[in-house]
């Protein structure tokens, strides 16, 4: 495997499916038992960055839902992405 | 009386790879730091070691059988993820048990006033039956149970504030209330306990803190989540698991305490003590990784229990 597959992607490109699949590894190697105290700083930091991007992720998905649902005359205005802080 | 200080050369034996996190020097930057003009009141002893009755106190037989089977008779060998062992790790392991036991035995027979254990391996992670994140033998809880079990102590409390969790602690007394285990720790962390939920019989108290967390929650959670149960409960004895890696400067963790804040939680820790069981408090290092900030910790921490 080359050393750049190993580099972790900027959480900031990961889609939510990419983000939860890693969050989960990384719930289900906390849960073994199996990460290092001398490394778990760095491994709970990656997984709090994924949380919040997931969490970003959604919160952006519920805005556009709201957007729709809040369309004058009960209609559908199509899909139009909020700036959501 | 005085403040009685526990530390000896045979720490610095037990040996770990290098570039790992828990090294001897951090005993020497300990060391350094109480060899200052300011701290020449205090009572200096070595570390005798613990007779093997004392580690089964906390431990299963066959967990110490196997540690003893895989000492190296050169070299380093990984036994764990975090642990090593080193040829002299067995016994340097008995000292630092042998230590909390001894300091027991001073503070509890009255010869003094409190004591700060300056010993390596650390043992808040070690459970009954294996060695976990650094730790062979629970030095906390083997003095807790040497209290009860050679002083007749009835209730010991377990003051926590290293930054990880002490799940080691937490297991062997789950179902204990004669010993009640309090916590301060960042959570999420190593090792994934310490959830407010978890309370054992009643006798767990768990105030867990988020990364970038500072003095004041520090203070705050000490105060109102453990030191409060720690006064209902009414112990005889108070252990304090004394890490100081929830400095800021440490890079294991992500907490914000200053030196301050640990001088703080030992006066706090102080004055339930008076309350309660006549000052006797135990003190026994944990972890604590950055070398200046251990250093100026252990300072605050040492120099407050003198002014008792």
């Amino acid at each position: 495997m080359p050393a750049e597959a190993r580099t972790p992607a900027a959480v900031e490109t990961l889609t939510f499916e990419q983000a939860l699949a890693e969050l989960e590894t990384i719930v289900s190697r906390l849960e073994r038992g199996d990460v290092a105290l001398a490394e778990s700083i760095a491994i709970y930091e990656r997984g709090e960055a994924l949380k919040n991007r997931c969490a970003e992720l959604l919160k952006e998905a519920e805005a556009r839902v709201e957007k729709i649902r809040l369309s004058p005359g009960g209609k559908p205005a199509g899909i139009e992405k909020l700036d959501v802080e | 009386m005085a403040t009685l200080l526990i530390e000896d050369p045979v720490f610095l034996t037990h040996r770990v790879p290098h570039g790992h996190p828990e090294r001897p020097a951090r005993l020497e930057a300990v060391s350094t730091a109480l060899g200052e003009d300011r701290f020449g009141g205090l009572m200096r002893s070595n570390a005798p070691e613990a007779a093997l009755d004392r580690i089964l106190l906390a431990h299963d037989g066959h967990y110490v059988e196997e540690i003893q089977k895989e000492l190296p008779e050169s070299g380093i060998v990984q036994i764990e993820a975090d642990s090593y062992l080193s040829p002299e790790s067995y016994t340097v392991a008995l000292r630092a048990a042998g230590a909390a036991c001894h300091a027991v035995d001073e503070v509890i027979e009255g010869r003094a006033t409190n004591a700060f254990v300056a010993a390596r391996p650390p043992g808040h992670h070690a459970e009954r039956d294996r060695p976990m994140g650094f730790c062979l033998f629970n030095n906390a809880a083997i003095a807790a149970r040497h209290a009860q079990e050679r002083h007749g102590a009835s209730r010991v409390a377990i003051v926590d504030w290293d930054v990880h969790h002490g799940n080691g602690t937490q297991a062997i007394f789950w179902d204990d209330p004669s010993i009640l285990y309090g916590s301060t720790h960042q959570m999420p962390l190593y090792p994934g306990t310490g959830a407010a939920s978890e309370t054992g019989a009643g006798n767990i108290f768990n105030a867990p803190l988020h990364e970038g967390d500072e003095g004041d929650e520090f203070r705050t959670a000490m105060a109102e989540r453990i030191l409060s149960a720690v006064g209902r409960f009414s112990p005889d004895l108070i252990i304090i698991s004394a890490g100081f890696d929830a400095h800021w400067r440490d890079p294991l963790a992500g907490l914000n305490l200053k030196a301050e804040d640990f001088a703080w939680a030992t006066k706090a820790v102080m004055d339930l003590a008076d309350r309660y069981c006549g000052g006797r408090i135990v003190s026994l290092l944990e972890g604590g990784y950055d070398l200046t900030g251990l250093g100026e910790s252990v300072a605050a921490h040492v120099s407050t229990l003198m002014a008792a």
